[in-house]
């Protein structure tokens, strides 16, 4: 992701300010940059959010389908992850620069997902055996400043949030087979529990220290990051996925002591962003009058 | 009339042909239930074959079979890369390919997945122990084959390759080696066999998730970590986990993959000494022949010199030239 080019004395200046716990736009090592997020935008997708992390900007849509489950999970729906690196966060993005990228974001994320304890298979059912909604969640990154798997993951969860999966009855016809009908009421919709949905949060390591949210200049200086996926459940934070990024190497002490920097602070941002949401939709209602922001 | 008789599907040395083992949710519960599981967990490597430089036709090579998990790896010298939007400032980049055989898998529809997944996984493992820093503006392709997988693969494909740039002469900073430890329904499995790793990818631990009424019920944790390290410093090349894991389980297999590891290192350099030995006495039996032919040449010169050219010039082959003689 690093692409951007610094010199050697803007490198040692952001290596100096890590030191001192007093990072180039003011923040401390544990601290992340303001964040925008909005929700519900896309009128065309079930669930949609926004998310702006400083210079990083992120849009998610969420579309259904009905498919068949698996034989071996009759009760578990299906989830699919595409990023799209759009040519306008960066020019190396042109064509099919940004795809090693999106592929890496989907594998984190995929994998943060993967577990059933960590998002609930089970609320995408319809007929055990025969029926499930399968959520297309699509990643649209309209701008890289630095963080995009802290930035991809929230917003991931936002739009699982904003989700409305339309209210469906089955009626049971002869010969076991079965027919839907989904609900005309636009606002009869089911909604997605997301207690424990995992997020990830990167941390980076610049010289000796630890940090998260790094900046993109950050990004540039530091040898290694750990990426780690926490999903809070009966209020203890676990481990849905881990793996080291950026091509160096860590003691093991070092490591353990960033995965729990990593659980404590994703325990802090998953509070917040479970409030803020809840904010946001007592504010604005189940029906959005209008839509704000870029999309109007 | 033609008489059938039943045969058993089985192999020569008495293994029988995999099967789908479950399709349903009650069979796979049958089997788990059957499946032989470890007492006690040993941090052990499995039985392991290794051997570098095994093809002629790259200069760095290595075989390796860890159990039944079969896995060649390939590298050849650093390249130029020729998209200049390629580049990199300072460091030389790596790229692994992965490639399952035909036969290594019973499962096909997934295969481009899960090598796309792994050639991944593998770059990010092998980046730090290389010194990119030497091949500027060059590429190295590590190319990895798949013969059989029975589990560990990620792990076994790390400690083939680092044998493999030993062997190509890639400078390295350290030895990397790597394994694989999870746990599934609280037994913890030391290099999971393809089995205990299809129970956790197919089932997805299904399980383990409490009944709506009953949220006190302990969770209970499933995952998979597979942890490359390089020892000389105690560094992590890389630790990738997943699944579900407290952070105090997840200390407890790092503990047991290291374990591991520090085993599989003893192996690694006993096999690349031995291998450095042995093309230490190629090269010595080479010499010894040269020398022989050497002295050999050494020999006719001198005769010819004491003696002239009449030993080799027979005097009966020798005639008048006709123009000559005009």
């Amino acid at each position: 992701m690093a692409f951007v080019a610094l010199s050697e004395a803007e490198k040692t200046f952001i290596l100096h300010g890590v030191e001192e716990n007093y990072r180039c736009d003011g923040r401390s090592r544990k601290d992340y940059r303001p964040m925008e997020l909005e929700t519900g935008l896309v009128s065309n997708a079930s669930g949609s959010a926004r998310l702006r992390l400083a210079n990083t900007d992120i849009l998610v849509g969420v579309k259904t389908e009905i498919d068949v489950p698996d034989p071996l999970t009759p009760e578990f729906g299906k989830l699919e992850f595409f990023v799209d690196c759009s040519a306008n966060a960066t020019p190396e993005f042109e064509g099919r620069g940004g795809s090693d990228l999106a592929q890496e974001l989907i594998l984190a994320l995929q994998n943060a997902y993967e577990s059933p304890l960590s998002f609930d298979y089970r609320t995408l059912c319809l007929i055990p055996g025969q029926q499930c909604w399968k959520l297309y969640i699509d990643i649209l990154i309209l701008e890289c400043g630095g963080n995009l798997h802290d930035a991809v993951s929230l917003a991931a969860k936002a739009a699982l949030y904003n989700t409305k999966l339309p209210r469906v009855t089955a009626s049971l016809l002869d010969a076991g087979i079965t027919d839907l009908i989904i609900s005309d009421n636009p606002y009869d919709c089911t909604r997605l529990e997301i207690g424990t949905v995992p997020i990830l949060v990167t941390v980076c390591k610049i010289g000796d220290y630890c940090l998260v949210d790094p900046s993109a200049e950050e990004e540039v200086c530091s040898t290694v990051s750990m990426v780690v996926a926490i999903s809070m459940k009966n209020k203890e934070a676990y481990l849905s996925g881990s793996h080291m990024t950026g091509g160096g190497s860590m003691h093991r002490d070092t490591m353990l002591n960033s995965l729990n920097l990593g659980l404590s602070i994703g325990e802090h941002l998953n509070t917040h962003l479970i409030k803020m949401l809840k904010q946001e939709e007592e504010r604005v209602g189940p029906k959005r009058p209008k839509t704000v922001g870029f999309l109007k | 009339m033609l008489k059938v008789t039943q045969t058993k599907n089985a192999l020569l040395d008495g293994a029988t042909i995999a099967e789908d083992l479950y399709r349903t949710p009650n069979d796979f519960e049958e089997f788990f239930q059957n499946l032989e599981k470890p007492d006690e967990v040993v941090a052990k490597p499995r039985t392991t074959f290794l051997r570098a430089g095994v093809l002629t036709t790259v200069r760095g090579s290595a075989y390796m079979e860890y159990g039944n998990t079969k896995v060649m790896a390939i590298v050849a010298p650093p390249h130029e890369v020729v998209r200049a939007s390629a580049r990199r400032m300072n460091m030389g980049s790596l790229n692994c390919y992965v490639n399952y055989a035909a036969f290594a898998t019973g499962e096909l529809e997934t295969v481009p997945r899960r090598e796309k997944q792994l050639s991944s996984m593998l770059t990010k493992a092998l980046e730090p122990v290389v010194c990119r820093n030497e091949f500027l503006n060059f590429q190295l392709d590590v190319r990895v084959l798949i013969i059989e997988d029975d589990g560990c693969l990620l792990s076994t494909a790390i400690n083939c390759c680092g044998v493999a740039l030993v062997e190509c002469g890639i400078s390295t900073y350290d030895l990397i080696t790597a394994s694989t430890a999870c746990i599934y329904r609280d037994h913890v499995f030391i290099n999971p066999n393809a089995m205990v790793e299809e129970l956790l990818w197919k089932h997805r631990a299904g399980h383990a998730l409490p009944s709506s009424s009953d949220d006190t019920k302990p969770i209970q944790e499933h995952g998979l970590l597979i942890i490359a390290s390089m020892d000389t410093f105690d560094q992590l090349a890389q630790c990738q986990q997943c699944g579900y894991l407290s952070p105090a389980t997840y200390t407890r297999l790092l503990d047991y993959t290291l374990t591991i590891n520090k085993g599989m290192r003893q192996l690694i350099r006993q096999v690349l000494l031995q291998r450095v030995k042995e093309q230490h006495d190629l090269d010595l039996r080479e010499k010894a022949q040269n020398a022989l032919e050497d002295q050999r040449l050494a020999d006719i010169i001198e005769r010819l010199k004491s003696q002239g050219l009449s030993e080799l010039i027979n005097p009966s082959n020798i005639k008048e030239d006709p123009y000559t003689s005009k």
